[in-house]
């Protein structure tokens, strides 16, 4: 047996590519295509009577169905927020910015928002906002079809009000 | 080495599972298993909050994302707070991990899960990944080429042909016809399945399954429980799971010794003297020589009338990949209950399943189950 190579190989590289093709499932599918029509959509607790958004297809907490699909509003109240002041991964944002959570009007469960319009340092909780919409002719049917989220001006909601959306 | 003298009567008291389809284009991979648990639940007759533990079984390599298993939390039901635990192997192994949670005495009842939507990605790439980066991964095997060079060793050592391969396919076509589950439902002869072209030589398409995609929910319950929740428990007599080597050079490949290993162990917990004790056997055999190395290590013959095995056609008929061995299992669990309508074997009171896991049969779990219970 002859001596070991004096110059190893010392690394191998192994690119791993591994495309997905997502299936969304009809309650997601409706949500997205609502989302189009300038509507946000939510599934009902078929024990409770819990609205959650975006619709799942049963409440996580009583284990029950949640087929029906009701529409809330686009605009309800910030229940929690925090300043991101560090570059996310994948997004282009002007920093800092404020990522927050927005119970809609007639939801059970916040949504995840950015709010924008306003100086962070105004952001509170109870602070009551509105969705921007993307255009009419620009909406696609996902995510990026509301903007951002901005304040109303409306008096800030009491905190009984949503302590239990957070 | 254990002396174990008397173990927990443990018994499948349910099992619910989707038809395995090539994509199902409506739900997400949690929406698939929803229904099965509701469904479980509902044929015992009892409500979530009885279930003390759940397990699951699946891939997030399947998921496509890391920790995603954990997105089945609440199709499982996680409210009250409940204890989980998932596996990242055939569904199959978490009931064994249930099982022995129940012999420690920690639960008496548990649900356990299986999921997965292979159609997402792709998983002839994930079984190449499996393999060892360096030398196996690098030049392309996968588990189709994997499952080929094992076939190959075990015709050349035994002189097996293209046509044994051939019936055995067939002989499980014509099951999976009566499997309202199946995701092939068509029968085929070996004459058929030997004109098709090859896969990956000696292996024909006709001898490979589909990767299909499902959701299974299977219910265990502990001796005091089991007799409320399903009218013929199936009582789990013997279990047992051994690996081999990861070095796939190192391994004889035209036999099983883990396999044999697991099956001796199972049938010896069982008191059973031989897998020819069984009315029906259940093989996650994903083709024809798989099937014939396993029954070679478990000590039957593939031709043999009883036990019967592989009534629901196995995998070959649809392969889920990381539920099929608990199919396996919920299929033995439908024989011995009564409950496999078109397909019963008739008069069966003992059963094995048995899954499998990696290249090759690397790793056997041998579950053996009847209608009287083990332990007095």
């Amino acid at each position: 047996m002859s001596e070991p190579p004096k110059e190893p190989i010392k690394y191998v590289d192994a690119d791993v590519h591994l495309p997905y093709h997502y299936v969304a499932g009809d309650h997601r599918a409706r949500y997205l295509r609502a989302l189009k029509d300038k509507k946000i959509l939510g599934s009902k607790c078929a024990k409770t009577g819990k609205v959650f958004v975006p619709p799942i297809i049963n409440s996580p907490e009583s284990f029950a169905p949640a087929d029906e699909l009701v529409e809330v509003a686009d605009r309800g109240v910030v229940t929690t927020f925090c300043v991101v002041n560090i570059p996310v991964i994948g997004r282009e944002i002007e920093l800092p910015y404020v990522a927050a959570s927005v119970a809609l009007d007639g939801a059970d469960i916040s949504i995840f928002a950015l709010i924008q319009e306003c100086k962070p340092a105004d952001v509170r909780m109870g602070m009551r906002v509105e969705a921007v919409w993307k255009p009419d002719n620009e909406r696609q049917g996902d995510h990026e079809d509301i903007r951002y989220f901005r304040p109303t001006g409306e008096p800030d909601a009491p905190m009984e009000s949503f302590i239990h959306r957070l | 080495m254990s002396n174990i003298t008397s173990l927990r009567n443990v018994a499948v008291v349910g099992f619910a599972q989707a038809p395995i389809v090539a994509r199902d284009e409506h739900h997400t991979a949690q929406e698939m298993l929803f229904p099965q648990v509701r469904r479980a639940l509902a044929d015992c007759g009892v409500e979530r909050s009885a279930i003390d533990y759940q397990v699951a079984g699946s891939s997030d390599y399947i998921d496509g994302r890391p920790f995603g298993f954990v997105a089945a939390l609440d199709v499982m039901g996680a409210w009250p707070p409940t204890q989980d635990l998932h596996l990242e192997m055939d569904a199959a192994f978490a009931a064994y991990y249930a099982w022995v949670r129940m012999q420690a005495g920690e639960c008496d009842t548990a649900i356990v899960c299986g999921y997965g939507k292979t159609s997402e990605g792709e998983p002839r790439r994930l079984l190449n990944l499996q393999l060892d980066p360096y030398y196996h991964a690098a030049i392309g095997l996968d588990g189709l080429s994997t499952a080929a060079l094992q076939a190959s060793a075990y015709m050349a050592r035994t002189g097996a042909n293209d046509r044994d391969l051939a019936e055995i396919a067939a002989r499980n076509r014509a099951a999976g016809a009566r499997h309202p589950e199946a995701q092939l439902r068509t029968p085929a002869t070996a004459d058929e399945l030997q004109r098709t072209p090859w896969a990956v030589e000696p292996l024909r398409q006709g001898y490979v399954p589909p990767i299909g995609e499902s959701a299974v929910c299977l219910v265990l319950a502990a001796e005091g429980k089991a007799e409320r929740m399903c009218d013929r428990p199936v009582w789990i007599q013997g279990i047992d799971h051994r690996t081999e080597m990861q070095t796939l050079g190192a391994r004889d490949l035209f036999r099983s010794a883990g396999a044999k290993l697991a099956a001796d162990k199972a049938l010896a917990m069982a008191g059973l003297r031989s897998a020819r004790d069984a009315d029906v056997i259940e093989l996650s055999a994903a083709t024809p020589a798989e099937e014939l190395i396993l029954c070679e290590a478990v000590g039957l013959d593939a031709r043999a009338a009883r036990p019967a095995i592989n009534p629901s056609g196995g995998p070959l008929v649809g392969h889920p990949l990381m539920l099929t061995g608990l199919m396996r299992m919920g299929e033995v669990f439908h024989q011995l209950a009564g409950r496999a309508d078109g397909r019963a074997v008739a008069g069966a009171k003992r059963g094995i399943a048995h899954a499998t896991s990696g290249h090759c049969l690397q790793q056997n779990l041998f579950v053996v189950l009847g209608s009287e219970r083990r332990w007095t």
